[in-house]
């Protein structure tokens, strides 16, 4: 290679900055990219895994049509948050590739728990909690 | 209170596509060694070779000119284009709307004597006031001069601010007020440089960012506002990004002139003044989507640590903290206003001040197209928690 095919650093400090923020990039890829493919892979982990989270988006589709179809159900669709996960989880079809089927799976857990710490605080709470399926999902998420 | 110190020439080198009006503009007499070109100078080859050396292309003549010809980079250049007078707005939509209205942003601007047709386009293609040059000749050679007379002076422009040493409130209140004032467009990115390297950085964060706001917006219900708020949004270049029907923008900046013609820009948006004290003016978990383009890197730690506590405190829980800020030290210099901090350490400040409370979304690195190397960075978080209200 000519020799002046060759960088010649000027700035160390700039450098260092430069190698920090492609090493730094680096690692969120690996850890983006290793976690994807444990939760895709084949082990029983992973599989548990990702059949743990398919159980929190029916848990989540179930709990949604639920509370959609109960008297609450216009206070609940007062709230902009609810009407969000009714569109996310009740009204969007689903048709993703596996990468964002994952991200999918990931947000319907956070979403799940998310939405029965909402409900069962005051001051509908104990009115909640009088249903066994409600306790079973904070039993079982939270 | 510190003042102008001083003003700095940039080398301007336009343009002028005359097309059928070549001899009637190389008639008027432009000032100076402009490159006038007629409709025969066209050619991808010859195009591509005087693009390269253009700052501005200044279009006399559309009917004539090949906009699909241009290729990705040749977008980069800011365009100044002349509407012609003679057809109908619909006509002129039809013809132009596709290849040309809708590419043209922030860093282009429509010349026009028609403000009835800047009204009609502008309302459609959401070009912002900064983007209208008002002429008063129909007459391409007349309106030439005129075009060339504005950007000779525009380009005249100051860019030292805030007295002796680097105070970063003062210093962007300062050139921010004088240049929303004088030259708009200017004030976006860096001021040392011409628009043409604006345009070609703000295409570059465009394609980091907007993927980030879309995965923050995510699916919504359609009557569910996205909430935004871009801490120092200067005129407001990044609300063009979002659609006014679903998501509320909100801007805040230190500088008032900034913030009135971020009003202008935007009418349908919302800019509020941002006090010397960093606080913002929000409740908590106010926002979806909280960000900064090239905005922190300007302040000291102390500084930085207040508006990123600030940003986590309005922001929902589930909801994004997004940041594009230079992490990588440039050649120091008198007039530079950057605070060095590498992506490590900003990465701590930001867990430290949010008790760790947030996931890391994701992570790009960005180099710019004159850069060597890799300069900015984006940083994009979620904020963990339970919302406190429905």
């Amino acid at each position: 290679m000519p020799e002046d095919d060759f960088y010649t650093p000027t700035d160390v400090d700039a450098l260092r900055m430069e190698n920090e923020l492609l090493a730094f990039e680096v690692s969120f890829l690996k850890a983006r990219l290793s976690g994807t493919g444990k939760l895709l892979g084949s082990s029983h982990n992973s599989l548990s895994r990702v059949s743990h989270m398919e159980e929190a988006e029916q848990d989540m589709i179930l709990l949604l049509r639920r509370l959609g179809s109960s008297p609450l159900a216009p206070l609940l669709r007062w709230r902009g948050n609810f009407r969000t996960l009714e569109e996310r989880y009740l009204n969007t079809p689903e048709g993703q590739g596996s990468a964002e089927r994952v991200a999918h799976l990931e947000a319907a857990e956070k979403d799940l728990v998310l939405l029965l710490q909402r409900l069962v605080r005051p001051p509908f709470g104990p009115l909640f909690r009088r249903r066994k399926s409600i306790r079973t999902l904070e039993e079982r998420y939270l | 209170m510190g003042r102008v110190l001083a003003s700095h020439k940039i080398d301007v080198r336009p343009v002028f596509y005359a097309g059928r009006y070549a001899n009637r503009v190389r008639d008027a007499g432009l000032p100076g060694d402009y490159t006038v070109l007629d409709e025969w100078k066209v050619m991808p080859l010859a195009l591509a070779g005087v693009l390269d050396e253009a700052t501005v292309l200044v279009v006399l003549d559309m009917l004539s000119f090949p906009f699909e010809a241009l290729d990705g980079n040749q977008w980069d250049v800011p365009l100044v284009v002349l509407l012609p007078t003679q057809l109908e707005p619909e006509v002129l939509d039809g013809m132009f709307g596709s290849p040309l209205f809708s590419r043209l942003g922030f860093f282009d601007r429509v010349a026009t004597t028609d403000a009835r047709l800047w009204d009609h386009l502008s309302r459609k293609y959401r070009w912002t006031a900064s983007q209208y040059l008002w002429v008063e000749a129909v007459e391409p050679g007349a309106a030439a001069l005129e075009i060339q007379s504005r950007l000779e002076k525009e380009d005249e422009v100051p860019t030292l601010f805030g007295g002796e040493g680097y105070e970063a409130i003062r210093y962007w209140k300062e050139r921010g007020d004088a240049l929303a004032r004088t030259v708009p467009h200017r004030a976006i990115c860096s001021v040392h440089h011409d628009l043409g390297f604006n345009k070609a950085m703000h295409r570059r964060q465009a394609a980091a960012l907007e993927p980030q706001f879309a995965a923050a917006r995510g699916v919504r219900a359609d009557d569910v506002p996205f909430d935004v708020l871009e801490v120092g949004t200067g005129i407001g270049r990044w609300a063009a990004t979002f659609d006014p029907l679903t998501d509320r923008f909100t801007g805040l900046d230190v500088s008032e002139g900034m913030v009135d013609a971020a009003r202008t820009n935007f009418p349908e948006a919302s800019f509020e003044h941002l006090g010397d004290d960093l606080l913002f003016p929000y409740e908590d978990e106010s926002f979806d989507l909280v960000f900064t383009a090239t905005v922190l890197h300007h302040n000291s730690t102390s500084a930085k640590r207040t508006l990123l506590s600030e940003m986590w405190r309005v922001t929902k829980p589930g909801g994004r903290l997004t940041f594009l800020e230079d992490f990588v030290a440039g050649a120091q210099s008198e007039s530079s206003t950057v605070y060095p901090m590498s992506v490590l350490d900003f990465v701590d400040l930001v867990l430290e001040t949010a008790a760790g409370r947030v996931t890391l979304e994701h992570v790009e690195s960005i180099r710019y197209p004159q850069d060597d190397l890799a300069r900015a960075g984006l940083i994009s978080l979620a904020k963990l928690g339970t919302p406190r209200k429905w």
